[in-house]
């Protein structure tokens, strides 16, 4: 594997990974900015770019040119990271060599992507009409459809309390109201201030060396005014005064509850094994005692933001159960406080990492994740490097940073029927 | 024992097939450069075995409906310990999943490969079921199932399968019901697990950073052989038409959701083949360049959620369309257009070969990741197929296969919609 990154712009890095063992390639292209009330039309903007361009006039255009280089991808999300918004173009296709007919696909998608990038479907009264309008459909039809899922809609919830008042608290797409108030124009004049302001990082996989990639792009961007700031993602989520309890009830047969914690502590080391003993493996605290021992869940487990120092737990349970489960979470938690790790528990959360991090470079998407999350953190290491920095966590440093985790809030979705 | 090389016609990927002693079927590929090994242990026995005989049995036998689901949570327990604690002690993830007609149980590890295969070939043949272990696990079952039935896309699709199969367990839940699984024993249990955990009904399948020597070295350490005692499985006749053309429910959800169905015949002998025509007829019906689709889109009938596929299996075959939809009548009605129109006017060359190459640009990135490649091992076998043979047999379709299977297949009498409408 080779791997470089270079400057290509102000402020536009440009990471290159070369793996031979590949058949495909993998781009990435990230465009960061502060969240705030544009998010929303940065949103549908990413999303009109990915859907069409100056000579795929349609959808269907595009996604006939995407079917022709045999099933390539090209797709937008938007995403949150610390207090900023991380807007994202992520494109994949089959290696030239594997083409039947001879095509150059690399060359091929390289131009989609900057044409769809450089050269959008629009005028000076904004993005094409009907483009827009189905881009943006597609948003608020996401954020609808996550009430489909439970789980998932219990978290975004928790978020909206754990965040009250922050920018980032309805998550990569702003609002559903801002959404709506979108226009072409808006959305348009939004675009063109991305790609002058956003900060860019552009991260490239491919089984062959081949310049032409990043060429392009730096060619691209050389012809564009840039005046655009770094930024930093940590950006720590104050804790309430009082923990928050919100409850709405449901048509469901499942209650289901998220709870929400905040750390004040800068190991961020030692809470990310603390988070895996707690609740991140099927051997954790909370597995082994809300499911197996107590058999109140299917599911019971944690994850962790460290560029909000938070850290969220939820399980799905039945609603007279809710209290029984909450202070079974609560006694876990307070046994790492008190130090009550075992030796197998550490170590398997070694082990479970180590798993974890030497897995890297067997998919397109750990690259890309691994140098994604390099540059979030400004820091730029191996994953052997980081590895040994969780290992020389100990018990006590787990215990201390747990001794730091407080509740913030909860929210519970409760089924109405159980009442 | 018996060892062959498979290869890909098309590609020039290969795997090796052994048949071992015991009964077990190995499949094994060797994949330089990559770091994790990914490992399936599985039998051909899913939610829809629900009656079946041994060659010295009498009678069938039938069981409560889940019960393959269930087993599978309890061969996690051994009798000193539970599985996830012996992986947990070297690294690996592992997990198990059952589905309509297989149980594995599989890890992933970047170290200790050897351990970890020493692991899963001891834990899943050394059942241990207690009527406590049992008690305790119809809690954690109860929740799961409760999950599940929160879930509108699970809901959808199993309100889809009940209209449209009479009498095929396809139509029963995989974890079964909260009454279902409360007539499940450990005498049941060892009763399936005698029955289906059977090496000859087995399949070993593992990809990554491994040597074929070292692995068949520790199937022929820990493998014990087993006898053939001539599994039958059987299934009730299922007429050639669907139980009612319509099913609605009405749910606490954020966008409306359908299905829209239609029941095939199945075929067996030809599985592979229908299921790569049926596949390509449904990416050619829901391409997002054509007419039907853009008209839909355009008038906000359907989103880009909207697509198909093949649900197909032992005695039951399936064309499945779907998406989040307010007006799903309507997506039903375009359809039926849209087939008449195809029947009538023929396949377009330039699409089929276009969705052709699509197709074999996806199969060919696929055998990259080391995931999917076991994963496909073993479930083309227990399809009764070889790992490349869908590789192979895509590149050979043509579009009359295509207008044929659209033309027999997809009847408008032979349709369920099923839709799950936002309260």
């Amino acid at each position: 594997m080779n791997y470089t990154r270079t400057e290509i712009g102000s402020n536009i890095g440009f990471t290159s990974v070369v793996d031979k063992k590949f058949n495909s390639c993998s781009l990435q292209l990230l465009m960061i900015v502060p969240m705030g009330e544009n998010a929303s039309d940065n949103s549908v903007a990413v999303n009109c770019i990915s859907d069409a361009n100056s000579k795929l006039n349609s959808i269907a255009a595009m996604n006939e040119r995407l079917s022709e280089l045999y099933g390539a991808g090209f797709s937008s999300s938007s995403t949150i990271r610390g207090d900023m918004q991380v807007l994202s173009l992520s494109a994949s296709w089959l290696c030239s060599r594997f083409a039947i007919d001879g095509e150059d696909i690399t060359a091929e998608m390289t131009e989609l992507i900057t044409d769809s990038l450089f050269s959008p479907f629009a005028d000076e009264n904004g993005f094409d009409e009907s483009v827009f309008r189905l881009s943006k459909k597609e948003i608020l039809d996401i954020i609808d459809s996550r009430f489909n899922n439970k789980r998932e809609y219990t978290i975004v919830k928790a978020r909206e309390i754990a965040f009250e008042g922050e920018p980032i608290r309805y998550g990569g797409y702003g609002p559903r109201e801002q959404v709506e108030a979108v226009t072409p124009k808006s959305a348009y004049e939004a675009y063109k201030k991305l790609l002058s302001t956003a900060q860019i990082e552009i991260c490239f996989v491919s089984p062959d060396a081949d310049n032409r990639v990043q060429e392009v792009f730096r060619e691209k961007f050389g012809a564009i005014e840039r005046n655009s700031a770094s930024h930093t993602f940590y950006s720590p989520s104050p804790i309430k005064p009082e923990p928050v309890l919100v409850q709405e009830e449901f048509d469901v047969r499942q209650a289901k509850m998220a709870m929400t914690f905040k750390f004040d502590t800068d190991d961020i080391d030692a809470v990310h094994l603390m988070c895996i003993i707690f609740g991140g493996s099927p051997v954790s605290k909370l597995f082994v005692n809300v499911r197996e021992k107590l058999s109140l869940c299917y599911y019971c487990a944690c994850s962790m933001s460290e560029y909000k120092k938070t850290i969220t737990a939820d399980c799905g349970v039945e609603r007279e159960n809710i209290e029984k489960a909450t202070a079974e979470i609560h006694n876990q938690l307070d046994e790492i406080r008190k130090g009550n790790i075992t030796d197998e528990e550490l170590q398997s959360a070694f082990l479970a990492l180590e798993n974890a991090y030497t897995s890297f470079g067997d998919t397109h998407s750990s690259y890309i994740s691994w140098y994604t999350d390099c540059f979030f953190r400004n820091e730029y290491t191996t994953p052997n490097e980081y590895l040994e920095r969780l290992f020389a966590v100990t018990k006590e440093r787990i215990a201390a940073a747990a001794v730091n985790v407080r509740l913030d809030s909860t929210y519970h979705m409760l089924n109405k029927e159980a009442e | 024992m018996s060892r062959e090389i498979i290869t890909s016609k098309r590609t020039g990927d290969s795997c090796v097939h052994v048949k071992h002693k015991s009964g077990l079927d190995i499949y094994i590929r060797e994949m330089p450069g990559f770091s994790t090994v990914y490992a399936l242990f599985g039998t051909k026995y899913g939610s829809v075995n629900t009656t079946f005989k041994l060659a010295a049995d009498e009678n069938y036998t039938e069981v409560p409906n889940g019960i393959a689901h269930f087993l599978e949570h309890k061969l996690f327990e051994n009798e000193d310990c539970g599985v996830f604690e012996l992986f947990a002690a070297t690294g690996a993830q592992c997990n198990a999943y059952t589905s309509f007609d297989k149980t594995c149980y599989l890890f992933s590890c970047t170290q200790n490969y050897t351990e970890n295969l020493r692991i899963l070939l001891d834990f899943v043949q050394k059942p241990y079921f207690t009527k406590e272990n049992v008690d305790k696990e119809q809690g954690i079952i109860g929740q799961e199932i409760c999950m599940t039935n929160d879930n509108p896309e699970w809901r959808v699709f199993f309100n889809m399968l009940k209209s449209m199969y009479h009498s095929h367990p396809i139509q029963i839940d995989i974890a079964g019901t909260q009454e279902s699984i409360a007539k499940i024993d450990a005498d049941l249990l060892y009763k399936c697990y005698d029955t289906f955990y059977n090496l000859n009904n087995m399949t070993l399948s593992i990809a990554g950073n491994i040597s074929e020597e070292e692995v068949l070295a520790i199937c022929n350490e820990l493998l014990r052989p087993c006898e053939d005692k001539g599994l039958e499985t059987v299934f009730p006749d299922e007429p050639d038409t669907i139980v009612q053309a319509e099913i609605t429910e009405k749910n606490d959800i954020g966008a409306s959701i359908f299905h829209l169905g239609f029941k095939c015949r199945p075929d067996s002998e030809n599985f592979l083949r229908k299921e790569m025509i049926a596949t390509l007829a449904v990416t050619y019906l829901t391409d997002a360049s054509t007419e039907m689709y853009n008209r839909l889109l355009s008038e906000e009938i359907i989103n880009n959620s909207f697509g198909g596929e093949v649900f197909a299996g032992e005695g039951y075959f399936s064309v499945i369309f779907s998406g989040e939809s307010e007006y799903p009548h309507k997506v039903r009605e375009a359809m039926f257009e849209e087939i008449q129109r195809i029947s009538a006017e023929g396949i377009d060359e330039k699409m089929f070969s276009r969705i052709k190459k699509a197709a074999y640009g996806d199969l060919v990135r696929q055998l990259c990741n080391v995931t999917t490649i076991a994963s496909a091992m073993i479930s083309s076998h227990m399809a009764g197929f070889k790992p490349f043979d869908v590789v192979d047999t895509v590149s050979e379709l043509t579009a009359e296969d295509v207008l044929q299977f659209i033309k027999s297949e997809l009847l408008s009498e032979k349709t369920v919609l099923s839709v799950i409408e936002k309260i």
